[in-house]
């Protein structure tokens, strides 16, 4: 139990812990583990943090929220007296509206995003990725228990892998063509691993459920389909898979989960034949060529992710999204 | 003959210089910061009526017989760069001396204004009094450093408060270069009040807007274009903040009390051109924020249509085409 006597130390003691806390937002794990070290030497105020990062700005403003001993709360922030007039700690990076500068020639944030919603057509998730992108952080951003080794390695070589990125020397170059340098990437990484946590306790939630619902949806599949610009070229495929006419086509012939097909093909049985029909602006025509139950762990793992992808949809359905620069 | 003084790349005066020289007009462009490494000014004063000579290398010029001088952005006189640096800084600020002295005797008009009127006008605690005795509103102003002053002014405003620099200047944050704009004054940022001491800032009550007016007045003709900056965000405080290309501007008209005002306003500043900021709230009221005596109007004539740099070229060939 926190006495008004130890209260008033206390916040003397949260004011000099404020005024020392880096007021940069690459300061902002530094800050959080100083918080998280005078809360643990000050039980029974619940102390938490709140970061208010400045619009366009380095910047950041800290809160220290407090719980009193009489019930309520008490906000406590704190600046130093480091000489920085009021503009200038309120003022604007001259890059706020620019995501990046080639050759002197800038190019703004409403200009990049209309250049991806160009780019939508030839990739239409492209702004679904970026919303889910939003929705996913914001979820983990909720999420304060610390990171541990483990998770960050897990993220780490997740990260990596998925770029490619098996080495130092090529993680460098790929640094130094994103712009980025190696704490950047660390923050991200931190971030992501937060992320990643969240992504597999869903899937671990409601993976199951789905499965138990609907095994079949998790068979394996041996299949191939072409995907071609016209009807008569889809129907002529169609007629002659798996033997594959000398046509223009992408051609794909896979062994996965049914799931992870083109929706058109999903149920289809063995040595069942697909279309032609109209997929994603094109026209498919496939073969299922064999279908039987996947091992345990396979249809597990995929039905998980089949979950998570389900869970995610529901949740962009549901969410505001305002798209600022369009 | 008509003289500007402006930098070589300035692409304003290349809006106005082809109309001059379409209708005859003896054109100089000339940038003081040739002076005096790569120019040589003379003024022999041996009666009324000096005699002005600016030679710049190739040519000799004399300037007695400018009838117009179009202040746009001249260059602030440079000395040789093989100078020892503290010889060039004792010679460029005699250097800026003489210029100044020179440029004074030339009989002619000026567009916008001689440079020290422009020194003076340019400052908003100078400009500001003469705006509400021309019948402006002007938003309770307060100019200070005195962090007492801020609360008391968030209280008196009902928390609805904004800051804004004295002059644009551009400051440096972690090295990197940072833009000032109005910035609201919420609740969290009272905290960091003793920041006021260091640099004066000008509080204001946050004004209401319908559209913000940017006014052009060449001479007695006034050109009013309606920047809708409550169509975006981003600009919602300050129409300048991320240049927001989905801002629509349109030429509009005024009421004619209030551009006669406009006008009035700036002749009485010394100035035969203004850019002046304004809000027409939505009540319909016109609150007048600033004047920028050099302020651009290419980007306005280029977005409205409106026949500000015909205005310019006309204003600098009246003396020219009607010398009485």
């Amino acid at each position: 139990m926190i006495t008004e006597t130890g209260l008033g130390a206390a916040l003397g003691s949260a004011a000099e812990l404020l005024r020392g806390l880096p007021r940069r937002r690459d300061g902002e794990s530094a800050a959080r583990a100083a918080v998280r070290a005078w809360a643990a030497d000050h039980p029974g105020l619940d102390a938490e943090l709140v970061i208010a990062p400045h619009p366009s700005s380095p910047v950041v403003d800290y809160d220290l929220v407090l719980a009193h001993p009489d019930g309520g709360t008490v906000t406590v922030t704190a600046q130093p007296e480091d000489g920085v007039p009021w503009l200038v700690d309120h003022s604007t990076h001259w890059a706020a509206n620019r995501v990046l500068t080639v050759d002197g020639f800038d190019v703004t944030v409403p200009q990049a995003l209309m250049a991806v919603r160009a780019a939508g057509a030839r990739r239409p998730s492209l702004h679904r990725e970026l919303v889910d992108h939003c929705l996913l952080y914001a979820l983990a951003a909720g999420d304060t228990a610390p990171v541990t080794r483990e998770e960050t390695q897990a993220a780490a070589d997740e990260f990596r892998r998925s770029r490619g990125l098996h080495d130092r020397a090529v993680t460098l170059a790929w640094l130094a063509e994103a712009g980025l340098t190696e704490d950047d990437l660390a923050r991200h990484v931190d971030r992501y691993a937060r992320v990643r946590r969240l992504r597999r306790r869903k899937e671990r939630e409601l993976g199951p459920a789905l499965l138990a619902a609907d095994p079949g949806r998790f068979d394996r599949v041996d299949a191939l389909w072409a995907l071609t610009d016209g009807e008569v070229t889809a129907a002529r495929v169609a007629r002659t898979l798996p033997v594959v006419p000398t046509v223009r086509m992408e051609l794909t012939s896979v062994e996965t989960v049914a799931d992870a097909l083109p929706e058109p093909m999903r149920g289809a049985a063995a040595d069942e034949r697909v279309g032609p029909v109209p997929y994603e602006g094109r026209w498919l025509a496939g073969l299922v060529r064999s279908r039987r139950p996947a091992a345990a762990d396979v249809a597990a793992r995929a039905a998980e992710r089949a979950a998570f992808d389900a869970w995610l949809a529901e949740r962009r359905a549901a969410a505001d999204i305002r798209w600022h620069w369009l | 003959m008509i003289l500007i003084l402006s930098e070589p790349a300035d692409p304003t005066v290349r809006l106005v210089l082809p109309k001059l020289l379409d209708r005859g007009a003896d054109v100089l462009w000339w940038d003081p910061a040739d002076f005096p490494a790569r120019a040589r000014l003379t003024a022999v004063v041996d009666g009324p009526d000096p005699r002005l000579l600016l030679h710049t290398g190739d040519a000799e010029h004399d300037l007695s017989a400018v009838t117009a001088v179009w202040n746009r952005r001249p260059g602030r006189p440079r000395a040789a760069a093989a100078t020892d640096p503290e010889h060039r800084d004792r010679a460029e600020s005699l250097a800026r001396i003489h210029l100044a002295g020179f440029l004074d005797l030339l009989e002619a008009r000026w567009l916008p204004a001689r440079g020290r009127v422009l020194d003076a006008v340019h400052n908003k605690l100078t400009h500001l009094v003469p705006a509400v005795r021309h019948g402006f509103t002007v938003p309770e102003t307060v100019f200070t450093n005195d962090p007492g002053a801020l609360v008391p002014a968030w209280h008196r405003h009902g928390g609805r408060l904004v800051a804004k620099l004295l002059q644009p200047e551009e400051c440096r944050v972690d090295g990197e270069r940072h833009l000032v704009y109005t910035t609201e004054v919420g609740r969290r940022q009272l905290a960091g009040r003793h920041r006021v001491r260091h640099e004066p800032v000008i509080l204001q009550p946050y004004v209401d807007k319908d559209v913000e007016l940017r006014v052009t007045v060449v001479g007695d003709r006034v050109f009013a274009a309606a920047i809708d900056s409550q169509a975006s965000r981003l600009t919602r405080v300050d129409w300048r903040h991320y240049e927001d290309e989905s801002v629509p501007y349109t030429a509009c008209e005024l009421p004619a009390d209030v551009a006669a005002r406009c006008a009035a306003y700036v002749a009485a500043c010394g100035l035969s051109y203004g850019a002046l900021d304004l809000i027409r709230t939505p009540a319909g009221e016109h609150v007048f924020l600033e004047i920028n005596p050099n302020g651009h109007w290419g980007w306005i004539e280029d977005e409205t249509g409106l026949p500000i740099g015909d205005a310019i070229a006309g204003w600098l060939l009246a003396a020219e085409e009607d010398p009485t």
